[in-house]
């Protein structure tokens, strides 16, 4: 590279944290809206398909959570996202699907399919950390693609664990003590609702999203998201106050890592099927899905956990509701001769919104929330995965 | 913010709740098992005037041209039965939607399809069948698949319309053999994208290749490699004398190019969705002529006196679209369905339940010679064995030539499909 | 023997391809330590112009309209976008580049929709038999034309004095800008000659010998594939991005046979990935260091 030199961080002391103060209006409408979501499948009623669309967006959102921990918070850049959602829904499909004829199932219980998925997962994040490790910035944005291509290859060939490119394997039904996440008859009603599979999986989809929300915060406001920040903004700093690099930096591509394999059973679970790409740029492990999950995180603003949940929505949530407004109310019915259809205008939208978040607010939605919420927000965050050449970044304000 | 106002904007969300909630608890219950008009048995896709089935084809991705031809088949198949008063005293309908041969957006689409319909007049593509296998099979939801492997007859929600690709390819190498372009102990080449559709040609293949020591060089494809010049380089290589296709039209062109280009120059086979005329129109309509195809169906231009009817009704209600094999198919698909809902109207019954009885009454039906002669009665057995050949001839009527008329090649009659009795 | 020597000839049409396609990320880079995602949407509103004007203007007209446009559309974004964007670095700007090529390619493919055009005309399909070797006349000329416009960038990076202001930029900024060197045109120069070897690189992507595919998503994904050849060079390095450009068309093409078909794309980028852990900068690339 041209500048030889990292320029050492325009130091400016990070203003003191002030009082967490608990307020009763913010839990209440914490409360309140847990309660819209639990209640939502209620809400929604019969049209399971708008019900598919949030739990559509919660996947987006556990993938988002760990991608901006990486990125925002351990200034790691990685397009390799996809890939370990792969790893996540295969995963899960081999540890707890059934053996067939040419398909590798290991039949146990689907809870632990889920936790083996999840682990599987952050074990091969663990083995790409020596590579992430060497490299900073944009070239290890490009040398995580290969994850991406490599799955591709493995998800095409390893046909035995992932059923094939045409038409995959069914993952397994997710149980929990004895509860099938399935329809069954006579199924139980909230509210006169029958809760069936969608229902069933929504609530299943929000719990485990609630509990990566959580300790996604728990992580970015203790020693380890200290230890990430430390790493991200001056690597020779960190190592000088005794942080370890190499581990830290190992550990948050873990941490990614295992969201998005939770993200990637996720997937499994919502589609009813895992099947590995047909090629890189279409799919739901390919390059798109890359830079999705990157505009997730740019949008929410970078290192932003409930940034990254707003993300979801926009870049998750449109396409979704998009492609139900079209099949449902006729919305672009030219489309088939090119004309705008749903993928095509929610990649407009959040095409634009990351270009718009880059010129005017480098904090993304977080930055902007923060100042709607009338508190005086720190100064303009840039978006720096590479995390050098940045002044202090307060992503790690707890008030994010 | 000011407490004030959050108070009121916490008040209203509160309030949208409980509204939306009561909303919400006063879901519809469907009536199940109802009797209509007539006192035949209904269920979900029937009312007293209409009969809904549903069309999930492809209009975007690499089979729009066939799934085009398909579409316009099955919509001209119900303008003659509604012309002609309906069936069992009830109009047909058809609920189309796109899915661009890919299997997630199918997923997604599904949900919405299936209240709305009684069984699937055409459910196309393979890896599209495969994801959704099981839906079929919980909902109880028959489909005529506009997808011909012989692997998912296992499946007894699946209507089989003409013969399967293992027996298409099959037919089709002892053709080239009865023209003396192929001969026992040869090496042949197949490139297959992997999956139903291409993996169940290959089995066609590997059957054929073991009953006259063939040996074959095999090469695996996803659905969007487009560029076979490379495997088609190694092939040469090692000498081979036919080239088989399962592939998509792209594909297809790019193989037949290199065919030529390489200096290659063996006879090509392939079936139904390896040609589209519009290559006709590219780079590669050079090297087409290569191209034999087997298909369960005639082509477009054939003149079997049934498709000949069929194709003038096309071309005087679509005068503009493109002309294929897709249309042939997709109007036999109906008259499947057409035999199936009288049999089951005659029982009384046009619940799901009811139609899917019905279909395994039928033993012998009869298409004015679309496809040969179905028999439903042994489920895992595909319905029907013959074939029509026709080779690439851009003077004709939708790119494709007639050579041979429907037969059964006597190794067609032996083999033994997957799911077989 | 003849299948190797065949490999050999399309893998090297195809690198002088990638080689022109790289070249583009590493001008942008040295100019302004930008990593341009959005080249595949140059790559596409070039090839785009083309199929709309040829069948008007003729093909030798459209094809230089296409280079042209596919030029300005790079200055377009440089000067409109990413010069406005004041507070954002450079990898704030590379994101910026995703959102832009987000936009641009999903128009572009959905303009061309079900069509997906071939722009070849003038030598597409019409491969050339030397003995037993056949050389796709697509390959050929891709190759004739991509040493000349190496080589004619080469001289012009060495020589001329936008070169000259261009090496001085890149060795340092501030220095360069202190001697009186305008950043902000060598910078919309090197956009500009980004786009136009974009615009030059897909006349021969979009065809049956190169891609077996018409325009559309396809033809950006291969110029993505130009991007282990830039990072494989060393995204600083001209002479690189060539290097890099045969090693990535030779590596397609030779293990798409010997390992497996399938195998072929991740190939390149395992390579890439191999190079980056031994030489975290590429080969030819500037080593980078880390003073506190």
């Amino acid at each position: 590279m041209s500048d030889t030199l990292v320029k050492p961080s325009s130091a400016q002391p990070a203003p003191a944290a002030p009082k967490r103060r608990r307020n009763w209006l913010a839990i209440a409408a914490t409360a309140v809206g847990l309660v819209l979501l639990v209640l939502l499948p209620v809400i929604i009623g019969t049209e399971v398909a708008y019900l598919k669309v949030a739990q559509y967006i919660l996947i987006g959102a556990v993938g988002g959570i760990g991608l901006t921990l990486l990125v925002g918070q351990a200034g790691q850049l990685s397009l390799a996202h996809p890939f370990f959602l792969l790893v996540g829904a295969v995963s899960y499909a081999v540890l707890s699907g059934e053996a067939e004829a040419d398909l590798v199932g290991l039949g146990l219980p689907p809870v632990i399919g889920l936790i083996g998925a999840v682990a599987v997962s952050g074990l091969l994040g663990l083995a790409f950390a020596p590579v992430a490790g060497r490299l900073r910035g944009i070239y290890l944005g490009v040398a995580s693609l290969s994850l991406v291509f490599l799955g591709l290859w493995l998800g095409q060939s390893l046909e035995s664990l992932t059923g094939g490119t045409s038409s995959g394997r069914t993952p397994p039904t997710f149980e929990l003590f004895g509860f099938a996440f399935a329809n069954s008859e006579p199924a139980p009603t909230i509210l006169g609702v029958a809760i069936q599979k969608q229902q069933r999986l929504w609530f299943l989809f929000l719990a485990l999203a609630v509990i990566a929300y959580l300790l996604a915060r728990g992580a970015v406001r203790s020693r380890i998201g200290r230890a990430w920040r430390a790493v991200r903004d001056n690597e020779a700093a960190a190592a000088a106050m005794g942080v370890n690099v190499t581990r830290v930096k190992a550990g948050a591509f873990v941490v990614s890592s295992a969201y998005a394999g939770l993200a990637g059973v996720m997937t499994a679970l919502w589609l009813d099927l895992v099947k590995p790409d047909e090629n890189e740029f279409t799919g739901n492990y390919s390059l798109t899905v890359a830079i999705a999950f990157l505009a997730i995180v740019i949008i929410g603003g970078l290192g932003s956990v409930p940034g990254a949940v707003f993300g979801a929505v926009v870049v998750y949530g449109l396409q979704q509701f998009f492609l139900l407004g079209a099949n449902e109310f006729g919305w672009f019915a030219d489309a088939e001769f090119g004309g705008l259809t749903a993928v095509v205008l929610s990649a407009f939208v959040y095409g634009t919104a990351v270009v718009l978040v880059v010129l005017f607010e480098p904090g993304g939605a977080a930055a902007i929330g923060r100042r709607l919420v009338g508190r005086r927000a720190p100064a303009p965050v840039p978006a720096a995965p590479g995390g050098r050449d940045t002044p202090e970044r307060n992503d790690d304000d707890p008030r994010a | 913010m000011i407490p004030g106002r959050r108070a009121a904007v916490l008040a209203a969300a509160l309030a949208s709740t409980l509204v939306l909630a009561a909303c919400g608890s006063t879901a519809d219950q469907q009536p199940a098992g109802e009797a209509g008009a007539g006192g035949v048995k209904t269920d979900k896709g029937v009312t007293d005037t209409t009969i809904t089935l549903g069309v999930m084809g492809d209009n975007t991705g690499p089979f729009k041209n066939l799934g085009a031809g398909l579409n316009a088949g099955n919509q001209l198949w119900a303008d003659d039965v509604n012309a002609a008063g309906g069936i069992c005293g009830r109009q047909i309908q058809l609920e189309v939607v796109d899915h661009g041969y890919k299997a997630d957006t199918a997923k997604t689409l599904y949900p919405q399809l299936e209240p709305k319909v009684l069984g699937m007049v055409q459910l196309l593509g393979s890896p599209v069948l495969a994801a959704l296998k099981q839906n079929l099979i919980d909902d109880n939801l028959l489909a005529a698949p506009a997808s011909w492997s012989s692997e998912v007859l296992n499946n007894p929600s699946i209507m089989m319309i003409g013969t399967t690709y293992d027996l298409e390819i099959v037919n089709g190498l002892a053709y080239l053999q009865q023209q003396g372009l192929l001969a026992d102990g040869d090496k042949i080449g197949h490139i297959y994208i992997d999956g139903e559709y291409g993996g169940n040609g290959l089995k066609g293949s590997q059957y054929y290749a073991e009953q006259h020591g063939l040996t074959i060089t095999e090469a695996k494809i996803t659905s969007t490699d487009n560029d076979l010049t490379g495997i088609v380089t190694g092939m040469r290589g090692e000498g081979i004398k036919v080239l088989v296709l399962t592939t998509t039209p792209s594909q297809s062109a790019s193989a037949l190019a290199a065919n030529q280009a390489l200096g290659l120059n063996v006879p090509v086979l392939g079936n139904n969705p390896t040609f589209d005329p519009a290559l006709l129109d590219s780079p590669a309509a050079g090297a087409l002529g290569a191209l034999y195809v087997a298909a369960s169906s005639p082509p477009f231009s054939s003149e079997t006196p049934k498709a000949v009817e069929v194709a003038n009704e096309y071309k005087q209600k679509y005068p503009s679209a493109p002309v294929n094999a897709g249309v042939h198919t997709g109007y036999v698909e109906g008259m499947v369905w057409q035999a199936v809902l009288e049999k089951a109207c005659e029982a009384g019954d046009l619940s799901r339940a009811g139609v899917a009885t019905a279909l395994t009454t039928l033993t012998s039906v009869k298409t004015d010679d679309l496809v040969t002669e179905l028999d439903y009665s042994s489920p895992g057995a595909p319905p029907t064995r013959g074939v029509y050949i026709a080779k690439v001839d851009p003077a004709a009527e939708g790119g494709l030539t007639e050579v041979a008329p429907l037969f059964t090649a006597s190794e067609a009659e032996g083999y033994k499909a997957p799911y077989q009795q | 023997m003849t299948t190797f020597v065949q490999l050999l000839v399309n893998g090297l049409g195809k690198g002088a391809v990638y080689a022109l396609l790289a070249l583009g990320f590493v001008v942008i880079f040295k100019a302004t330590e930008v990593v341009n995602f959005a080249h595949g949407s140059l790559v596409l509103v070039g090839g785009y112009l083309v199929y709309e004007l040829k069948d008007a203007l003729g093909w030798p007209t459209a094809a230089v309209v296409g280079v042209l446009a596919a030029a300005l559309a790079g200055l377009l974004i440089e000067r409109a976008l990413l010069a406005n964007a004041t507070s954002a670095d450079h990898n704030g700007l590379a994101l910026l580049t995703i959102g832009i090529d987000v936009i641009i390619t999903e128009e572009i493919v959905r303009r061309v929709g079900a069509d997906i055009p071939f722009i070849g005309d003038p030598y597409d399909a019409q491969p050339i038999q030397l003995g037993a070797v056949t050389v796709f006349r697509t390959q050929a000329i891709a190759l004739v034309v991509g040493a000349v416009l190496i080589a004619a960038f080469l001289l012009a990076f060495r020589y001329s004095s936008w070169g000259v202001a261009m090496r001085a930029q890149a060795e340092n900024r501030e220095a360069a800008a202190l001697m009186g060197i305008r950043s902000s045109r060598v910078t919309a120069t090197a956009w500009l000659v980004a786009g136009a070897l974009a615009g030059v690189a897909v006349l021969f992507i979009a065809t049956q010998d190169f891609s077996g595919a018409g325009l559309g998503r396809g033809t950006h994904a291969i110029a993505l594939v130009a991007f282990p050849a830039a990072i494989l060079g060393g995204l600083d390095s001209t002479a690189g991005a060539v290097v890099g450009g045969i090693v990535v068309g030779l590596t397609e093409a030779l293990s798409a046979q010997y390992i497996s078909f399938e195998f072929s794309k991740s190939a390149v980028f395992l390579v890439m990935l191999v190079v980056l852990v031994v030489r975290p900068s590429g080969l030819f690339g500037t080593k980078e260091l880390s003073r506190v």
